[in-house]
C-alpha cells in the first residue's frame, strides 16, 4: 500500500525552480527521512503534499486519495517548520480546536494522553504564550498526531529540544509506526534519521540526489569505507614495496607500526589489502572497518 | 466551517475593542430610543419616518460608522493567520473554503447578536420591532463584513489593513452617500457597489446588497484558495 506518491512534482517561483520534478513512493508504515541542505526544497516539497502551498506543476496522492483534495485531510497529521500556535490557547485548547476542525474531535482523556506522551501533561492549562521554543515543538507533534491520522508529517520534529526529550520524541515516532501510521520527517540530525528512519531521501537543489534504506545508501553511493589494520612487525625490506602498493590500493594512508590505516572504495580491496600485509610476511592481527554513517554519504552529496 | 465559525464567534466577545463597540451599540440604540420623542417634537416628520424615529440613531451609526466597527474588530481575521502561520494548522486540517466561511458566519453572528440585542431594547420603547429595517441594517453589516474579509485577504500585512480600515471605514460612507446623489456620470454608476443606493429605496432593493456581499466573499475565497499560507 503507498502512502505517498509524486509524480514530477514541480513548485517555482517566477523562473527560480525549487523543487524540480520529484517522483517518489512511500510505503505505508514506514519512517521516511528527507534530508538536504537548508534552501534543499525539503519544507516546500512538504507544504506542497499537506496544501499549504500548490505545485506549479506535476501530480501527486496521499493514502490512494490524488491532491489537492480536503477529504484525505482528516487522514494525515501535519507539523509544519514553523512553531507559532495561538497564544491565546491553552495547550489543551489547542488539541481540541484543532481536533474538531480536523472532523475528529478529541476527548479530554485523550488530548490528556497524547500531551504526556509528548512530555507537556504538566503544561495542558498553561496558555501557548507562555511556551518555550522546545513546548511549541512538542505541543506541534501533539497537534500532528491529535485527530489519530494514518499519515503524519514532521517537519524537523526534535530541532531545538534537549537530549531528554529528543529521546521521548524518538520513543514516539517509533510507537507511532508501531501502530501502522507512516512518518515522513525532515531532520538536520543526521544520526536520528539513521536511528529512525526504514529509508531516506536526500535532496540537493531539488531534486533527489540519493534514495534507500541505510545499506542501499551505503553500497550505490560512491562513499568511502575506512580500514584500520593491526599487523605484527613488517620486516623493513618489505616496507617500501608495501607502502606503494597501498598508495595505488587507496587513499589516506597511514603507517604507524603496528597499525596501518587507508581509505578504500571497494570493499573487495579490503581482502586485498590483508593478502598484501601477509605477503610481506606479516601477521593480520585486526581489522576495524568503518562504514559510512549517513552523515558521510550526506556531506559528499 | 461550524467549529472555525465558533471559534471566530467566541474569539470576537473578547477583548476591549469588542466590548467598546458592544457599549457603543446599545448606549446610541437606548439612548436614540429613549429621546426619540424629543427628535419627534423638533423636526417634522412624515408618518412613516416617526414610525421609525427609535432605530433612527442606531441606523445612522451603524450607516456611518458600521464600517470602521466592522473593520476595527475583524480587519486582521485572515491575513494575521497568515502572516503568524497559524494558518497552516488550520489549511492542513480543513478546505480553504470552510475556514473563510466559518469565519464569516462567526463574524456575522457576532454582528447578528448585537444588534438584535440592539433592536429589543429598543422595541422597549418603540413598543414593536421593525423587521424590515431590522434586515436593512443586517444587510449594510453583512455589505461591511464581506468588505473586510475581502481586503483582509487582499492585504496580507495586518498593519496595513487596519490602517486601511480606519481610512475605508471614515471614507466609504461619505463617498458612498455622495456617488448615490452625484450627477456626475463617470462616478454615478459607482452607486450601484455600495450598500447606500439599495438603502435609499423603501422597498426590498436592499436585499441586492446581499448579493454584492455574497460577490466579494467568493472573489475573497477564489483569491484565499490560491494564496500561499
Amino acid at each position: 500500500m503507498i502512502a505517498i506518491e509524486t509524480k514530477q512534482l514541480t513548485k517555482s517561483y517566477g523562473a527560480v525552480p525549487i523543487v524540480k520534478g520529484i517522483d517518489l513512493i512511500v510505503e505505508k508504515g514506514e519512517i521516511f527521512g528527507f534530508l538536504g541542505r537548508n534552501g534543499a526544497g525539503k519544507s516546500t516539497f512538504i507544504n506542497m503534499l499537506t496544501g499549504i502551498i500548490q505545485p506549479s506543476s506535476g501530480t501527486y496522492a496521499l493514502l490512494g486519495v490524488n491532491g489537492p483534495n480536503d477529504d484525505v485531510k482528516e487522514r494525515i497529521g501535519v507539523m509544519p517548520d514553523y512553531s507559532t500556535l495561538y497564544g491565546s490557547l491553552t495547550a489543551l485548547e489547542h488539541l481540541k480546536f484543532l481536533s474538531a476542525l480536523s472532523g475528529k474531535p478529541a476527548g479530554k482523556e485523550w488530548c490528556r494522553e497524547v500531551l504526556t506522551l509528548v512530555g507537556l501533561e504538566e503544561h495542558a492549562r498553561k496558555k501557548a504564550a507562555k511556551f518555550s521554543f522546545g513546548m511549541k515543538k512538542k505541543l506541534g507533534i501533539a497537534l500532528a498526531i491529535i485527530h489519530d491520522p494514518e499519515l503524519i508529517f514532521l517537519d524537523e520534529p526534535t530541532s531545538g529540544l534537549d537530549a531528554e526529550s529528543v529521546l521521548r520524541i524518538h520513543k514516539l515516532i517509533t510507537w507511532l509506526q508501531a501502530r501502522g501510521k507512516t512518518i515522513f520527517m525532515t531532520s538536520h540530525n543526521l544520526a536520528e534519521v539513521e536511528k529512525l528512519c526504514t529509508r531516506i531521501a536526500i535532496m540537493k537543489e531539488g531534486k533527489i540526489a540519493s534514495i534507500g534504506n541505510m545499506e542501499e545508501l551505503r553500497s550505490f553511493h560512491r562513499s568511502t569505507i575506512k580500514v584500520k589494520i593491526k599487523h605484527s612487525p613488517i620486516p623493513v625490506s618489505e616496507q617500501i614495496k608495501l607502502q606503494q602498493w597501498l598508495e595505488s590500493a587507496g587513499t589516506d594512508l597511514e603507517m604507524k607500526a603496528p597499525y596501518v590505516t587507508i581509505t578504500v572504495e571497494d570493499e573487495k580491496k579490503i581482502a586485498e589489502i590483508i593478502r598484501a600485509i601477509q605477503q610481506c610476511r606479516a601477521d593480520v592481527l585486526r581489522v576495524e572497518v568503518k562504514e559510512p554513517t549517513l552523515e558521510d554519504i550526506f556531506l559528499e552529496e | 466551517m461550524y467549529v472555525m465559525g465558533k471559534r471566530e464567534f467566541l474569539s470576537l466577545f473578547k477583548g476591549v475593542k469588542s466590548f467598546i463597540v458592544i457599549v457603543i451599540l446599545l448606549l446610541t440604540s437606548y439612548y436614540s430610543a429613549k429621546f426619540a420623542n424629543v427628535l419627534m417634537s423638533g423636526i417634522e416628520l412624515s408618518a412613516k419616518e416617526a414610525e421609525n424615529i427609535h432605530t433612527v440613531g442606531l441606523l445612522g451609526l451603524i450607516l456611518l460608522l458600521g464600517q470602521l466597527f466592522v473593520a476595527g474588530l475583524s480587519h486582521d481575521t485572515m491575513n494575521r493567520e497568515i502572516h503568524e502561520r497559524t494558518m497552516r494548522f488550520l489549511v492542513t486540517r480543513t478546505s480553504r473554503t470552510s475556514i473563510l466561511f466559518g469565519k464569516f458566519f462567526g463574524i456575522w453572528l457576532f454582528w447578528f447578536s448585537c444588534l438584535a440585542i440592539s433592536f429589543i431594547l429598543i422595541s422597549i420603547f418603540a413598543e414593536r420591532i421593525d423587521f424590515f429595517i431590522f434586515s436593512q441594517v443586517l444587510s449594510l453589516v453583512t455589505y461591511q463584513i464581506c468588505l473586510t474579509i475581502l481586503l483582509s485577504v487582499l492585504i496580507s500585512k495586518p498593519g496595513f489593513t487596519m490602517f486601511l480600515g480606519i481610512v475605508v471605514g471614515l471614507i466609504f460612507p461619505i463617498f458612498g452617500f455622495w456617488v448615490v446623489f452625484t450627477k456626475n456620470v463617470w462616478v454615478s454608476w459607482m452607486k450601484f457597489m455600495t450598500p447606500f443606493y439599495y438603502l435609499e429605496r423603501e422597498d426590498y432593493t436592499f436585499l441586492v446588497i446581499f448579493i454584492l456581499a455574497g460577490i466579494m466573499l467568493v472573489i475573497a475565497n477564489l483569491i484565499f484558495n490560491r494564496r500561499e499560507c
